[in-house]
C-alpha cells in the first residue's frame, strides 16, 4: 500500500481548472518533487494532501485513511504527521530560534522534557543549534528557512511536505536546504517538493512529477525538469 | 483549564497597552450603556409618577345620600384598576374651597357647603382605565357630572406609550451598538496576533488551544471594564442617595407600583452588566478567533 495516493483528483476555482483528473501514488520514504509553471496547481495539489482545501472529486489516501473522511477534530492530529514548509518561513518574529521549534510541540502540551529533548536535536538536524537563541530577524533567508524545516520535523512526521522552500532564498543556501532534505529523507521521512529550481531538480537525480495546466504530463523516477 | 488561562494572561501582560485601550473602550461603552439604562429609568419614574396624578371627579346630586355614596366607594374600592379612590363630603368640598379662595371673602360669603356637591376622587392604576372608568360612572344613579382632563390625559397616555416603546427601542439599538463596538475591539486584538494564529496552527495545534485563551482574554476584558463601569455607577448611586434626590426608590414602569432603592438598582444594573460583558467578552472572542481555525 502506497503511503500516499492521489485517485482522479479534480479541483475548481470559479472558472478556473486547478487540477484536472490528477493520478499519482508516492511510498514511504520516497523523495519526490512537483514542478510546473506558475498557476500549474502545484500549491493546490500540496493544500489538498494537508487537508487545507478539500477535492470537488477523486479521493485522496494518507495510509489508507480518506482524507476528506477525516473529521474536521482530527486534523490537527493529521498535520502533526505531515509537516510543512512555506516558501515565506512563516516565523514568529517576536519569538527565538529555539521558541519558534518548541512551538510545534507546545501546541500538542507536551512536557518541557520532550521540548528539551527535541528541539537541540532538529535544530542540529538543519545545522542551527548555535543559534537557539538569535531571534529570526537576524537570520539570512536560509536559515530563516532551516527554523521551518526545523520545525515541521519536530513533531517526527512521516512526510514532509515543502511547497517553494528554496524560493525566496539565494541559490548556496537552497543547496544546503537539500543537503538537509536528503538527510531527513535518510532517516525514512517521505519528502514531497514543489520548486522551480531546475538546477536543484536535475542535481537530485530524484523522482519527478510535472504538471501542467492541473494536469500530470509526466512522472519519472530520475527524472529531469524539463523531462 | 489553568494552563488556558495562564497562556490569556500571558498575551495580556504581552500586550499591555493593547489590553488597557481595549479595557478603557469596552469600561467607556458599559458605562454609556449602564447610564442609558438609568435615563430610561427615571424617565420611566418620571411617567409613573405623572399618571398617578391623574384622576377623575365623580359629583353627586345633592338627594344622594352620604351612604350611598359610600357604597358606591366600597364596591369601587375593590376593583382592581383602581388605585385610590376618596369620598369629599359637601362640608370637605367647602373646606377646600374656602382654602383654595381665602383672598376672595365676597365669593366666600355667597356660597355655602350646601352648595358644593359631594363626590369620588378617584386615582387609577393605570391611566387608561380612566375613560372607560368615567363611562361608568356617568351612568350610575346619582351621578350629577364626571369631570376629567380628557384631552390631556389622552394625549399624554400617547406620549408615554411613545416613551415606554421609544425607551426600550433606544435600549435595545444601544445595546446592539454595544455589542458592535466590543466585537471590533475584540476583533482588532485577535487580528493583530492573526500570524501567529495561523501559524500555531499549521504545527498542529487543536481548535480549543489557539481559541480558548482568547475566550477567556475576552471574557477578562468583559468582566473588568464590566465591573469597572458597575463600581462607578455605584458610587453615582451613593452620592444619589446621600443628596437625598429619589427618596422614594426607582419605579420601574413596566411592573406596577415596584419602585427600588437606588443602590440596590445600582447593584443589580452592576451585577446585570457583568454577566453582559462576560458574555460579550465570551461571544466576541469565540467569533472573532473563527476565522483562524478554518485552516
Amino acid at each position: 500500500m502506497a503511503q500516499i495516493e492521489f485517485n482522479k483528483i479534480d479541483k475548481q476555482y470559479d472558472d478556473f481548472n486547478a487540477l484536472n483528473d490528477v493520478t499519482f501514488s508516492i511510498e514511504q520514504g520516497e523523495f519526490v518533487f512537483i514542478v510546473g509553471h506558475s498557476g500549474a496547481g502545484k500549491s493546490t495539489l500540496i493544500k489538498l494532501l494537508i487537508r487545507e482545501e478539500l477535492p470537488d472529486s477523486g479521493t485522496i489516501l494518507f495510509e489508507g485513511n480518506d482524507l476528506q473522511k477525516v473529521p474536521y477534530t482530527e486534523l490537527s492530529m493529521l498535520r502533526r504527521k505531515i509537516g510543512v514548509v512555506f516558501q515565506d518561513f512563516r516565523l514568529l518574529e517576536s519569538r527565538t530560534v529555539y521558541e519558534n521549534v518548541a512551538i510545534a510541540l507546545e501546541v500538542v502540551e507536551a512536557s518541557p522534557e520532550d521540548v528539551k529533548n527535541v528541539v537541540p536535536n532538529a535544530l542540529n538536524m538543519v545545522g542551527l543549534a548555535k543559534k537557539a537563541d538569535n531571534y529570526p530577524k537576524h537570520l539570512s533567508g536560509g536559515e530563516k528557512q532551516r527554523i521551518s524545516i526545523a520545525r515541521a520535523l519536530a513533531h517526527e512526521p512521516k512526510v514532509l511536505v515543502l511547497d517553494e522552500p528554496t524560493g525566496m532564498i539565494d541559490p548556496d543556501a537552497a543547496e544546503d536546504i537539500l543537503k538537509i532534505l536528503y538527510k531527513i529523507n535518510s532517516l525514512g521521512t517521505t519528502i514531497i517538493m514543489t520548486t522551480h529550481n531546475e538546477q536543484l531538480v536535475d542535481k537530485s537525480k530524484k523522482r519527478v512529477i510535472r504538471i501542467e495546466k492541473g494536469k500530470v504530463v509526466s512522472d519519472k523516477k530520475g527524472g529531469k525538469y524539463r523531462a | 483549564m489553568h494552563k488556558e488561562i495562564k497562556r490569556a494572561l500571558d498575551n495580556i501582560k504581552k500586550e499591555k497597552f493593547l489590553s488597557l485601550s481595549n479595557i478603557l473602550v469596552m469600561t467607556v461603552t458599559f458605562l454609556v450603556l449602564g447610564m442609558f439604562v438609568i435615563v430610561i429609568s427615571l424617565t420611566q419614574t418620571a411617567i409613573r409618577y405623572l399618571e398617578s396624578q391623574a384622576q377623575i371627579t365623580v359629583f353627586f346630586k345633592d338627594d344622594f345620600t352620604q351612604d350611598n355614596i359610600l357604597t358606591i366607594k366600597n364596591k369601587y374600592e375593590m376593583d382592581n384598576r383602581i388605585d385610590i379612590i376618596n369620598y369629599v363630603s359637601k362640608d370637605e368640598a367647602f373646606r377646600i374651597f374656602s382654602e383654595i379662595n381665602k383672598d376672595e371673602p365676597v365669593l366666600l360669603e355667597s356660597i355655602s357647603a350646601s352648595i358644593l356637591p359631594a363626590s369620588l376622587e378617584i386615582k387609577t392604576k393605570n391611566i387608561k382605565h380612566l375613560s372607560t372608568l368615567a363611562e361608568e360612572f356617568i351612568h350610575l344613579d346619582g351621578v350629577e357630572d364626571v369631570r376629567f382632563f380628557k384631552d390631556v390625559i389622552e394625549k399624554f397616555k400617547f406620549w408615554s406609550s411613545v416613551f415606554y416603546l421609544g425607551g426600550f427601542t433606544l435600549l435595545a439599538v444601544f445595546m446592539f451598538i454595544s455589542y458592535s463596538i466590543i466585537m471590533y475591539t475584540l476583533k482588532a486584538t485577535i487580528n493583530a496576533k492573526g500570524v501567529e494564529l495561523s501559524i500555531l496552527k499549521l504545527v498542529g495545534a487543536s481548535d480549543t488551544y489557539v481559541k480558548n485563551p482568547f475566550v477567556y482574554q475576552g471574557m477578562m476584558f468583559g468582566f473588568i471594564s464590566s465591573g469597572i463601569a458597575g463600581i462607578l455607577i455605584l458610587l453615582l448611586s451613593i452620592v444619589v442617595t446621600i443628596s437625598g434626590s429619589l427618596k422614594n426608590g426607582i419605579l420601574l414602569g413596566f411592573i406596577y407600583g415596584f419602585s427600588i432603592h437606588p443602590i440596590v438598582f445600582a447593584l443589580v444594573l452592576s451585577v446585570l452588566l457583568m454577566a453582559f460583558g462576560g458574555y460579550l467578552g465570551y461571544l466576541g472572542s469565540s467569533i472573532a478567533v473563527k476565522k483562524y481555525l478554518k485552516y
